[in-house]
């Protein structure tokens, strides 16, 4: 290792820009924070389409996962910010245009409800019948049954699996830079473009990134693990 | 003449050009992986003076976004190691690392899944580590962890829309493309949509059919 090595590698420029790149942080941090929001709403609801009695609803929950499972979350994020806006505005008659922010989210928020979905659905399944018998014996109306029956026993068994999928789901948010969304890979590209030194820059991002998803994800595994260690017992 | 057939079907030797490059792109990144993954998993596991390091790049790998990986694969390894040279050279490395460090776990978990008495039996007929390793622990490996392997396909696969950043021209590549030259989205972007869907689901359900087959016909009791 030349002192030509350490030279390059030196993330001085990182520093020099922290505020900018902070900020980008930040944005990615919210965009996760919303299409995580949208990701457990659509999942909850295919789920429950998903164990549905009749099967027209089955169906449409299958459809919706294995689409939304099985779709890269680039070209759905290109798709929901170039195609969506344009089927929406000839259904409204009227020219319509997303912000990107908003297509991200969309795009995110649908891509991550398919696998959400599966993840309930598991949850829900594994609640024995005899508790929802149960309940009904005692009179308890179906909705009532689902919000204080089934979900808080869904939610402490399906906590491991969706630590992984937040994490992936953040992982996802950086490709939002693409669409124009000034999130850190935006902020990177955009300093790259001026001072044209790619080496300290995406070394930062990537150790940046690292960091974050590391940590935060060990730390969210251990108090999900201690939170569900008290309540099973 | 209507727009599918103006913007689509007569498009469609472009198209396949892509989808045959994306083909190759996750083939090899899938074979990198496989190889590298391994590798990796036998160092963290069996190598000690490495271990340390293994484990920090199965970490670096597995916790960097994939973009963030082909960006940096792209721009900053030419720089410090001169290598890669060219931008599909790039784009199979970044995604056969990414998927590396989550196949070394993947293996490492299979590996360590081998009940121990069967490691111990064959020692005790004589045969030796490596021997054991073959004929016993790597079999059983490849069976339980084969569904994991496919599943990290399918990720390849989705992550392998990337690289049409970085000019590799991939199916998504000449998509925006022709969404450039035409201005008309909606039609090539659906079929484009549609064909990824497609092609990750047609991988996905012949991935599962293979490893069901291979669990009927070589049996693996309560895996």
């Amino acid at each position: 290792m030349s002192g030509a090595f350490w030279q390059s590698v030196d993330l001085s420029l990182f520093w020099e820009y922290r505020r900018v790149l902070l900020a980008g942080l930040l944005f990615n941090v919210y965009v996760f924070a919303c299409s995580a929001t949208v990701a457990l709403a659509v999942g909850l609801a295919a789920a429950l389409l998903r164990v549905n009695r009749s099967w027209p609803f089955r169906w449409i929950g299958t459809v919706h996962v294995e689409v939304f499972r099985n779709a890269p979350d680039y070209i759905m994020v290109v798709w929901v910010h170039f195609v969506l806006p344009l089927l929406l505005g000839a259904l409204i008659g009227r020219r319509l245009e997303l912000h990107p922010f908003v297509s991200a989210v969309i795009a995110l928020g649908f891509v991550y409800s398919g696998y959400f979905a599966e993840t309930f659905r598991a949850g829900i399944q594994a609640v024995p019948i005899g508790h929802v018998e149960a309940a009904r014996a005692c009179g308890m109306a179906d909705r009532l049954i689902l919000r204080r029956i089934i979900l808080p026993q869904v939610v402490r068994r399906m906590l491991p699996e969706a630590v992984n999928q937040f994490v992936s789901l953040f992982k996802a948010t950086t490709i939002v830079s693409l669409i124009a969304v000034p999130d850190l890979m935006y902020q990177v590209s955009m300093v790259t473009a001026t001072e044209m030194r790619p080496l300290p820059l995406y070394t930062g991002a990537a150790l940046t990134y690292f960091a974050v998803i590391y940590f935060v994800a060990t730390g969210v595994r251990l108090l999900s693990e201690r939170w569900r260690n008290k309540i099973y017992a | 003449m209507s727009n599918w057939e103006r913007l689509v079907w007569n498009q469609r030797g472009v198209l396949l050009q892509g989808l045959a490059v994306t083909v190759e792109v996750c083939l090899i990144a899938f074979a990198v992986a496989i190889v590298g993954g391994l590798t990796l998993c036998l160092i963290r596991m069996y190598f000690r003076p490495l271990r340390h390091i293994a484990i920090v790049l199965i970490e670096f790998f597995r916790a960097t976004p994939i973009f963030v990986q082909l960006m940096w694969v792209t721009y900053v390894w030419p720089e410090l190691f001169g290598w890669p040279n060219s931008f599909f050279t790039a784009g199979w490395l970044a995604l056969g690392l990414q998927s590396s460090g989550y196949l070394a776990e993947t293996f490492r978990a299979g590996i360590e899944g081998v009940a121990r008495g069967h490691r111990e039996a064959g020692y005790s007929v004589g045969m030796s580590p490596l021997l054991v390793f073959h004929r016993i622990v790597m079999p059983q490996t490849v069976l339980t962890v084969s569904p994991s392997i496919v599943n990290q396909f399918t990720v390849i696969v989705k992550s392998s829309t990337l690289v049409s950043v970085i000019t590799v021209q991939d199916l998504m590549f000449q998509a925006m493309k022709l969404v450039n030259v035409w201005y008309e989205p909606i039609e090539i972007l659906t079929v484009t949509a549609g064909l990824y869907i497609v092609l990750v689901f047609l991988v996905s359900t012949a991935g599962k059919m293979l490893a069901d087959l291979l669990r009927r016909r070589y049996g693996l009791a309560a895996a």
